[in-house]
């Protein structure tokens, strides 16, 4: 489970990424710094956007052509993966070592082969099973996340199933390669909610039943307070809070955190209009000077569109890209509705 | 609302079959519901309850199979003359889901916004339509310099206003939104909300609202009705619906809406509705009954006991 | 003198600009916390974040040009029509019919190329090969265009009506089935046998069967579009069939359309090449590259007069390829998820 004190297993440190577009340079990632440590369960949340995709992507050398990192290190388990140009040396670590579930369950699978075929090849492929042997650790691994009578499953085709089923068969090829880290980029936003929370709930089993560090890709701030130990907030390319679950939710310091707190429906009150953020994410095209979020802040301040501002310590694990929390800035609290949430669960947090 | 509410939409008995004449699929069975001038009436579900098969059976998009719907007291599904049909097409309206794909990508928002005045019976002069446009794209919050710009060169929730805006142009009384907000980041859905709240008291407006998502339900909606599996299960006043949820199936939902509240998510425990609970049977089925007034549920003669002995207790 | 006064100078202007970044630096520190105040608020100009500027065709165009041999075939093709429509008028071009005879009154025939001022020397009734190939490249490439206008009126036409209407589908789609069965090649020899031979029977001809296959294409791509949320939108805002037919529906299919009409071109001319092996084509005095090859190939097998095949099939093959490729190139170039580089 989560320790603070172990060590991080994946750490980024000032990653760069940029994208040419028709002849013009997007810079999707601008400075990344994470670390990511062993059993951790860990949220990445932003719009859409905001590059969350795109880190992760990096991390499992599946960028796109026109994508390149232009600058930083991405370092698993002591090795660089920025240095790796060839499929085959990210054969070592795709799947074995880092696993992915992606959003849509319908494009995921292969359509022309059955479900169990194609969890067996991961199953002959990663655990080195053959045989009776795989057909029976496909059968556990169906049983493991959900699907009720896994032989009958097991010769059917993904369009027999419904979404959130599919998502779990996904899930079950991701676990059956046996990986150190599980990314699941938006699992969940394609489903109905009542899958949704089932979904949740079955990645945060797997993590703990098979010691894994997952790595969570949402846009919805409202779905992690499950599933998150830590939590890296992403606007336009940068991570501008991370902090610990609690942490995030209960003392957020920095203006795009509370906006997002805040325009969540769950938060809202009826008679009055919901919060939401004026304007659209900035346009990566073009240089960013100061603050990203500065132009849709009502509580900016002048200096947040000169100079970028750098990650302000708050708690030993809290960390916020924010002007605000300057010694000289003046002292702005969170928005009201926020606040109350802390008050409601402020006797637990310290 | 003044006095007692005027019925705007009446769905009575209705029933809408799938797939081929010979294979029949029921995606929707045996709905009664009404929706008055003026309310916002939410209609929530999962993927395959129905829902939106019951939106655009309301718009004549689809056929429908059994049963009537009536808008203002005149039946308007099955063979209707074509005066009615235009009166349909000018005051009901509808909003999809889907921004990347309810708009034309080769026309300029200026044509997709005035589409609508293209349409017979609502041609206007050239600079009239020109202004109209201008209004349309203001009254949603979008610049009027967007006119003569293409689709994709806005984001998700841009979209969806001159969506929005394309189907207020021609001034209906009625809007189907069909889960509109579904395919928005988060911190979009707000402003289309907020914006569709705003429209309707601007203009006296009247909602179905189609969700799979309880908790933006609850924010927008006078009235919910949950449907599973092309039946109605329960049916109340938003708040009631909160406090007082009967049948298990809306138990389950509401026990999935995510908290964004660490605490209390690790102390919930999730519900998951098996309908196998019920017990029905040939001889013991369900009937659709008001057990308090404008609290209607789905359940056996024992059920519905059950329910009127709860509801009085919390009474 | 001059050397120590300009190093003296050199040292006085950068001692000048390390003051002037020194004061720049305290005016930047001192106004800095200054800034330490919250900025004015503009919830519109917060709307105005510019998205994009992509445009579709600029993309199209600019994925196009990317290809070079694309550009280069375009290139061959632009020259070889432009010459086609110029050569008749240069001076010193011969009649395409005349026979040309000698000082003694006979014909001038199968004279190799490059003598007695015969560019590409004669055939055998003595007519010049160089202004005969010419003529028929116009023939050829006139029967090409009009052919493939007319299959796209009419196959856009059918298309999209057999798409769209459902209650059409059924109709159509059986007309489909017996049309298509009817073999191409009898139906040629039959209209010949009943109507002259000559450049509109065999466009008459050509036509007859082609449009099918662009009905068909187009009925596929229509049914893939057709009930789209965009198009189910403008059908509940009462647009006319007509309307959403025009505006809706065929400004997604005019990239699919150029390509096919790109590629029906030298299938036609092929096909009228293939009429005239079965004997029906063109008469000779309407020179096209259809009569040209096949005169040319009763010769083929000497040696010498080889050439009266070479030069025609050149010509036929250049824009057989060109036609091709560029219509392979533009296909690729108008897809959007080619728009990236």
């Amino acid at each position: 489970m989560y320790n603070p004190d172990s060590p991080a297993i994946l750490s980024i440190a000032d990653l760069h990424v940029k994208f040419t577009l028709r002849g013009q340079t997007l810079h999707a990632l601008r400075g990344i710094c994470l670390d990511v440590y062993q059993g951790e369960s860990l949220a990445i949340v932003g719009e859409s956007g905001s590059g969350k995709s795109v880190l992760v992507k990096t991390v499992m050398g599946l960028l796109d052509a026109n994508g390149s990192v232009t600058g930083g290190s991405v370092c698993y388990d002591g090795r660089e993966l920025t240095q790796y140009k060839t499929d085959r040396d990210w054969m070592q670590i795709r799947g074995k070592e880092i696993a992915m579930v992606f959003q849509d369950p319908m494009t995921s699978l292969n359509p022309l082969k059955t479900i169990g075929a194609q969890v067996r090849e991961a199953v002959e492929r990663h655990q080195g099973l053959k045989g009776e042997a795989a057909y029976r650790a496909v059968l556990e691994a169906l049983a493991d996340v959900g699907i009720d009578d896994p032989e009958r499953r097991y010769k059917q085709y993904p369009h027999e199933f419904s979404g959130g089923m599919r998502q779990r068969v996904v899930i079950a090829i991701a676990i059956a390669c046996r990986p150190r880290i599980l990314i699941c980029d938006e699992p969940t936003t394609a489903l109905d909610v009542t899958i949704q929370a089932q979904i949740l709930q079955l990645i945060r089993q797997m993590q703990k039943k098979y010691d894994l560090t997952t790595i969570y890709i949402t846009h919805d701030l409202g779905v992690v307070a499950n599933v998150a130990d830590r939590i890296a907030v992403m606007y336009a390319g940068d991570i501008v809070e991370i902090g610990t679950c609690d942490e995030v939710f209960y003392d957020p310091k920095h203006p795009y955190t509370w906006a997002l707190l805040s325009s969540l429906p769950q938060l809202g009150v009826k008679s009055q209009p919901l919060y939401s953020i004026a304007g659209t994410p900035p346009n990566l095209f073009q240089e960013i000077r100061g603050d990203a979020f500065a132009p849709r802040n009502p509580k900016a301040l002048k200096i947040d569109f000169v100079k970028r501002p750098p990650m302000f310590q708050v708690t030993p694990t809290h960390k916020a890209r924010t002007w605000l929390l300057d010694p000289r800035a003046p002292k702005v609290d969170c928005p009201k509705n926020i606040r109350l949430l802390r008050q409601k669960g402020g006797k637990h947090h310290v | 609302m003044s006095d007692t509410p005027k019925k705007l939409v009446q769905i009575q008995n209705l029933s809408v079959d799938l797939g081929t004449r010979r294979h029949p699929f029921r995606a929707v069975d045996n709905v009664s519901f009404d929706i008055y001038r003026g309310e916002t009436f939410g209609l929530v579900g999962e993927s395959g309850s129905g829902k939106t098969t019951i939106g655009r059976s309301i718009i004549r998009i689809h056929p429908t199979t059994q049963g009537e719907i009536l808008f203002d007291g005149k039946k308007i599904n099955g063979r209707i003359s074509r005066a009615l049909d235009r009166e349909v097409t000018s005051r009901i309206q509808m909003i999809f889901q889907d921004p990347m794909s309810s708009l034309n990508e080769r026309a300029k928002v200026d044509y997709i916004v005035s589409e609508g005045l293209y349409a017979r019976g609502h041609r206007v002069p050239e600079a009239q339509r020109r202004q109209k446009v201008a209004q349309a794209l203001q009254d949603v919050g979008l610049l009027p310099e967007f006119a003569s710009r293409f689709p994709h060169e806005f984001s998700g929730g841009q979209r969806q206003r001159i969506g929005i805006a394309r189907s207020l142009i021609v001034e209906p009384d009625f809007i189907i939104a069909d889960e509109p907000i579904s395919a928005l980041d988060v911190s979009i859905r707000a402003q289309v909300l907020n914006l569709l709240s705003d429209l309707q008291k601007k203009r006296d407006l009247t909602y179905l609202f189609i969700a799979h998502d309880l908790s933006v339900v609850r924010f927008i909606c006078d009235r919910i009705a949950v449907i599973r599996k092309g039946k109605l299960v329960e049916l109340a006043e938003s708040e009631e619906l909160f406090r007082h949820p009967l049948h298990p199936y809306t138990q389950a939902l509401l026990s999935a809406i995510p908290q964004p509240d660490p605490i209390a998510e690790r102390e919930k425990q999730l519900l998951v509705y098996d309908p196998a609970c019920h017990g029905y049977s040939e001889t013991n089925l369900p009937q659709w009954e008001e057990v308090c007034p404008g609290h209607f549920v789905l359940g056996s003669q024992r059920e519905l006991e059950a329910y009127r002995r709860q509801l009085a207790q919390t009474q | 003198m001059k050397k120590f006064g300009f190093s003296y100078r050199r040292r006085a202007e950068e001692q000048l600009a390390d003051q002037l970044n020194d004061h720049l630096q305290e005016t930047l520190d001192a106004s800095e916390d200054a800034l330490f105040s919250f900025a004015d608020f503009d919830a519109e100009s917060a709307e105005r974040t510019g998205y994009s500027d992509y445009s579709y065709w600029g993309s199209t165009l600019r994925a196009f040009f990317q290809n070079k041999a694309a550009v280069f075939f375009l290139v061959v093709m632009l020259a070889v029509l432009l010459f086609t429509f110029v050569q008749p008028m240069l001076p010193g071009q011969k009649d395409p019919l005349e026979i040309h005879t000698n000082a003694w009154g006979l014909p001038l025939n199968n004279v190799p190329p490059g003598t007695d001022g015969f560019l590409l020397g004669t055939n055998a009734i003595g007519q010049d090969l160089w202004s005969r190939i010419w003529a028929g490249t116009r023939t050829s490439l006139f029967i090409g265009f009009c052919v493939a206008l007319v299959e796209a009126v009419i196959g856009i036409l059918v298309g999209i009506l057999w798409g769209y209407v459902r209650k059409l589908d059924f109709f159509f789609t059986e007309l489909y089935n017996v049309l298509d069965n009817i073999p191409q090649t009898l139906l040629l020899i039959l209209i010949s046998y009943v109507l002259k031979p000559g450049v509109s029977t065999i466009i008459f001809a050509l036509c007859l069967t082609g449009w099918l296959g662009m009905a068909r294409f187009i009925r596929n791509q229509i049914i893939i579009i057709r009930d789209r949320d965009y198009n189910l939108a403008s059908r509940c805002l009462g647009i006319s069939t007509g309307r959403i037919m025009f505006k809706n529906l065929l400004p997604y299919l005019v990239s699919v359309i150029t390509m096919r009409i790109a590629l029906a071109i030298p299938a036609a001319i092929g096909n009228e090449v293939f009429v005239t092996y079965i004997g029906i084509g063109l008469p000779l005095d309407t020179p096209s590259l259809g009569n040209l090859i096949n005169t040319g190939r009763s010769l083929m097998t000497m040696s010498s007069l080889r050439y009266q095949l070479f030069f025609p099939v050149t010509v036929l093959a250049v824009i057989t390829i060109s036609f091709y490729i560029i219509g392979n190139a533009f296909a690729d170039a108008a897809d959007p998820r080619n728009h990236v580089k």
